[in-house]
């Protein structure tokens, strides 16, 4: 009565499971179709703003006005006060390229910032901020990107829910389908698994999006927010998980026959949809680190995968659990050592510098996360070695002490995956030293001459100056000798002051200079144009700690 | 004799404090439409080496130049088209000297010297304005540059190589 029972429920189940991969099949074939309409349009510009940026008007203004070179869809538009509190900019209209946005009446004097985000044609936000005041200029208020923390969380718990789809969901059914010989534990758990990962992986893609255009939590239908997230990486990562969550769904639920290629194929999806996008498959080199994160996440499905039906296989005492159990304890040891091999390799292009382990927030998620893998590997090191021979013998009671075993393995696993997800948010050393060694530049034009100043690194510490001469009207300046004039009044440095030399590419250089301290330095070209012309051009420019 | 000193002081301090480290004219203003005689003073040279060449940019509106040639120093005066043509003793002057050039010789930074020329402003002048005489001092391979003009409303005090210049006061 039971056993039919429990077949019934499955059949129907089967049934249910079905209707749900119909369903996953169209939903990947409208987000297809939305990605291919994504084409590469100009991004839109802004070409004339009312009132004009850095404009000091008698009263405040009725409406703004912002011109862009093509029609514009505007996300976010925020006006930020003297006193540093912003306010949304809710009723506008659009006449052709126009934005007109209302003033939200009355506007103290002072110095406002107008912030604007939009989106044009191509899918792609663009954004910027102009500055008016009202009366006489004051010091512009402090513009602050706050961190939308309820955003955060959803885009932190849609990532979990998507590693438990994957891992334990088509992990699981790939245990299923390979290892536990026909027992069917942890089958249901399995299916919510992969069901999580299915509702957990659109909804991520959409908070991508909220992400990507710094848009609020309620924007979350806008269908612009779901084109600009199939267009990051991120948007593979997930087309690819929800083929491999369907494969999983359906060596479930379809014909036993095809059980196994389609969990085998669920598990290489796995490990696809997380090289597809990340922080550790866009590192370089590409070759090694994409196939390197596929084995990384085919490993955990593996492994993780398992864990539910054997430890629900050996609690329910079922006849298939000690030779499921002894095809799992064999091929794990392999699984785990590539798993950690590629973990290690993954860790060391990303963290770089035993430093960064704890100097960065990236470094010290890895330290948590390397702690519950000790945890980890230390039960799953017992259970494999004390307890499975006894365990596959039929001892009873080491089967039950295995099974809590697993259970606490499984809540570990959980952590990992809080942990991993947590890394969402936090940029690799390797990438920060990337983003430290960027050029900053400065564009600096008057009337008689302007150039392009890059600094690089744009940082503090030795730095190699570049520049691009040119008369105000974009023609050739051949100078007859540039000087590069670097000052900071606030910290009492004297200005460093050096003749620039012709490397030959057209470019003017200053080799071994350095820049003693960060924050804002007054740049200054001094560009001898002939004899007795000499064009003095100055801008500030922001050096990075 | 309180006020005496004091203002005594005063010029000690704000008069002439710059000027001993600028190359300068001797004579600050002079009316347009007359002859202005130009003493370039040249207090050192640069930066401890020894000047072996002077060389001044006439400005457009200064005609009838002439140099005073000067011991040890070759003397050239370098021709060119004016930008419109001037009147002078009822002639037309469309060109005449754009460049002096004293150079051949050495003066020791620790010694003072004088170039002088001779010069027609004319009557086209901007009243009330500046009218400034880039110079190029040449020590050797090292130049300085008296040669920069303040921007509308730039303090001249705030350049560190300013181009001498005298005040154009109206026709006498």
């Amino acid at each position: 009565m039971n056993t039919m029972f429990l077949l019934q429920k499955t059949v129907m189940a089967g049934r249910r499971v079905g209707w749900a991969a119909g369903m996953l099949l169209a939903m990947i074939m409208a987000l297809v179709v939305m990605a291919s309409t994504n084409q590469a349009f100009a991004h839109a510009a802004l070409i004339k703003a009312d009132p004009p940026d850095g404009s000091v008007l008698a009263q405040a203004p009725a409406q703004f006005a912002l011109t862009f070179s093509e029609p514009v869809s505007p996300l976010v538009l925020t006006l930020v006060k003297p006193d540093g509190t912003p306010v949304a900019l809710t009723s506008f209209r659009l006449s052709d390229q126009t934005l007109e946005i209302d003033d939200p009446q009355p506007l103290k004097s002072g110095t406002h910032v107008l912030s604007w985000r939009v989106i044009s044609a191509d899918g792609h936000p663009v954004g910027g901020s102009l500055l008016f005041s009202i009366g006489a200029p004051s010091a512009p208020p402090a513009v602050s990107e706050a961190v939308d923390w309820q955003q955060r969380a959803a885009i932190w718990i849609g990532k979990v829910l998507l590693y438990v789809g994957l891992f334990l969901g088509v992990g699981g059914a790939f245990a299923l389908a390979w290892l536990a010989g026909g027992g069917r534990a942890g089958q249901r758990l399995v299916t919510v698994a992969i069901l999580c990962g299915l509702v957990a992986t659109p909804l991520s893609l959409g908070f991508q999006g909220l992400d990507a255009l710094g848009a609020p939590l309620s924007h979350l239908a806008q269908p612009v927010i779901w084109r600009t997230a199939l267009g990051t990486s991120f948007g593979s990562t997930v087309l690819i998980a929800l083929v491999a969550l369907g494969l999983g769904l359906l060596s479930l639920a379809g014909p036993r026959a095809a059980a196994r290629p389609l969990a085998l194929a669920g598990l290489a999806g796995v490990g696809a949809a997380l090289a597809a996008s990340g922080h550790a498959s866009a590192a370089e080199p590409q070759w090694l680190t994409g196939p390197i994160v596929f084995l990384h996440g085919a490993g955990i499905a593996f492994w993780a995968g398992a864990l539910a039906p054997l430890g629900l296989a050996l609690k329910g005492r079922s006849a298939e659990a000690a030779p499921f159990l002894r095809r799992f304890s064999r091929l794990i040891l392999p699984v785990v050592t590539m798993l950690a091999a590629a973990g290690v390799v993954l860790a060391v292009i990303q963290v770089q510098t035993p430093a960064a382990l704890v100097g960065t927030a990236y470094g010290r998620l890895l330290l948590v996360k390397l702690g519950l893998l000790v945890l980890l590997f230390t039960l799953a090191g017992v259970n494999r070695w004390r307890l499975t021979a006894s365990a596959e013998a039929g001892a009873t009671e080491v089967q039950r002490r295995l099974a809590r075993s697993i259970g606490a393995e499984m809540l570990i696993v959980l952590a990992i995956f809080g942990i991993a997800a947590g890394w969402r948010f936090t940029p690799p050393p390797r990438a920060l030293a990337i983003a430290a060694a960027q050029p900053v530049s400065v564009h600096i034009h008057a009337l008689q001459a302007m150039a392009d100043l890059s600094i690089t690194p744009g940082h503090a510490g030795p730095v190699v100056a570049s520049m691009i001469i040119m008369t105000g009207d974009f023609g050739p300046l051949d100078a007859k000798e540039v000087t590069l004039v670097l000052s900071k009044p606030d910290s009492g440095i004297e200005p460093l002051k050096r003749v620039a030399t012709k490397p030959g590419d057209g470019s003017w250089r200053v080799d071994n200079l350095v820049i003693p301290v960060p924050g804002r330095w007054t740049v200054r070209i001094d560009i001898l144009v002939s004899d007795f012309e000499m064009v003095k051009i100055e801008a500030p420019l922001d050096i990075r700690p | 004799m309180n006020k005496y000193l004091l203002s005594a002081g005063a010029f000690l301090v704000l008069g002439t404090g710059a000027a001993f480290a600028h190359i300068t004219l001797e004579t600050q203003e002079a009316p347009v439409g007359s002859t202005y005689k130009a003493v370039l003073r040249v207090p050192h040279g640069c930066d401890g080496k020894a000047t072996t060449a002077l060389r001044v940019q006439i400005p457009e509106g200064v005609i009838a130049v002439k140099p005073m040639p000067k011991p040890g120093w070759t003397l050239q005066a370098k021709k060119g088209k004016y930008e419109k043509s001037y009147q002078l003793y009822g002639q037309a002057v469309t060109d005449g000297v754009k460049e002096l050039d004293w150079s051949g010789g050495s003066l020791p930074d620790e010694f003072y010297d004088e170039f002088v020329f001779r010069a027609t402003l004319t009557a086209d002048l901007p009243v009330g304005q500046k009218l400034y005489f880039p110079v190029v001092q040449e020590c050797g391979d090292a130049a300085e540059r008296w040669i920069e003009i303040p921007a509308a409303g730039q303090d001249e005090d705030a350049l560190e190589n300013p181009a001498p210049g005298i005040q154009l006061t109206p026709k006498k």
